[in-house]
């Protein structure tokens, strides 16, 4: 393979790799509810129902995935989350 | 204290002198554990204009900073680390968005206080800022919270608990038998006001929203 080639290759692994990622919101004791939904509301353009559920299933299971997609997509979500003081993280997809 | 209402499209809250003192205490003590100038009649006179030199400096320091998490509780429930199972993609993420996260943090808090530096019970809040002051709220709850320990939402009710207890040994004159800290009782009490206030404005902005989606 021609090192053009094995960089093509490279390239496309890494933007497989890159659209894995996820961010989560954590439970936390402060964030109330109906805040929690309208910020996944006015953030994620979600419905009220979609909002609802998500909220829901943060307060119950602990956490929710909220957007997937590229690293620096979730950067910006995870950033756009602790603006609003919710306590989210970023990760690879599966892990 | 009153919580937010609508008056003609605004969210209004009424709070006497004594409540808005104590409110933008607050403020301005978080604003000044996110790293802000001190708000008010303290604050130091902004200078005038940065030079190059001053912007290189605080890029560098910030970029210093950004590196290491906060050693402060309270702070890292403000600034969290964003990937606790990845050094690299945790520092990354502190670099990057560390310095401009402080920033809106302490400007939402700075026009916070200012509002309530205004004189009369009236905080006004406009509907295009409601979400702005609410995420102002939560992070002096986040901070609130730090120090009161609350972790889980059993550690939530049991303040809650907690106080009513308290409040009931206060009005019997009991409140010698009770080990009762005064300290946190306080901060508890502040800390519900606040979520009582945030409550009501989140209702108001959720009113308003529903309302332009009917419209």
């Amino acid at each position: 393979m021609d090192p053009k080639e094995q960089l093509e290759a490279k390239g496309n692994v890494a933007t497989r790799l890159d659209d894995a990622w996820v961010t989560i919101v954590w439970n936390d004791p402060v964030n109330l509810m109906n805040y929690v939904t309208f910020v996944f509301q006015s953030y994620f353009g979600f419905t009220r129902d979609q909002a609802e559920a998500r909220m829901q299933e943060v307060h119950k299971e602990g956490k929710s995935v909220v957007s997937t997609g590229g690293r620096e997509k979730m950067e910006v979500d995870v950033q756009a989350m602790h603006g609003y003081g919710l306590w989210a993280t970023m990760q690879r997809s599966g892990q | 204290m009153r919580g937010f209402t609508e008056r003609d499209g605004v969210a209004v809250a009424e709070l006497d002198a004594d409540e808005r003192a104590v409110v933008a205490r607050i403020v301005a003590d978080v604003g000044l554990l996110l790293g802000g100038e001190s708000f008010g009649m303290n604050a130091q006179p902004e200078r005038p204009e940065r030079d190059e030199a001053d912007e290189i400096f605080a890029r560098l320091t910030g970029l210093e900073e950004t590196l290491v998490e906060p050693d402060d509780p309270a702070i890292l429930r403000l600034l969290p680390n964003a990937a606790p199972t990845d050094r690299e993609v945790a520092s990354e993420f502190r670099r990057l968005t560390e310095s401009d996260l402080r920033t809106t943090k302490v400007s939402r808090l700075k026009t916070m206080w200012e509002q309530l530096s205004e004189d009369g019970p009236d905080w006004e809040v406009r509907a295009e800022d409601a979400m702005s002051t609410a995420a102002a709220l939560t992070d002096i709850r986040l901070v609130l919270a730090s120090r009161l320990s609350l972790e889980t939402d059993e550690d939530a009710e049991r303040l809650h608990t907690e106080i009513e207890l308290a409040e009931h040994a206060l009005e019997t004159d009991a409140d010698d038998d009770l080990l009762i800290d005064p300290e946190r009782v306080w901060l508890g009490m502040l800390y519900q006001a606040l979520t009582w206030l945030q409550e009501s404005l989140i209702a108001f902005a959720m009113s308003i929203e529903e309302r332009g989606q009917n419209e």
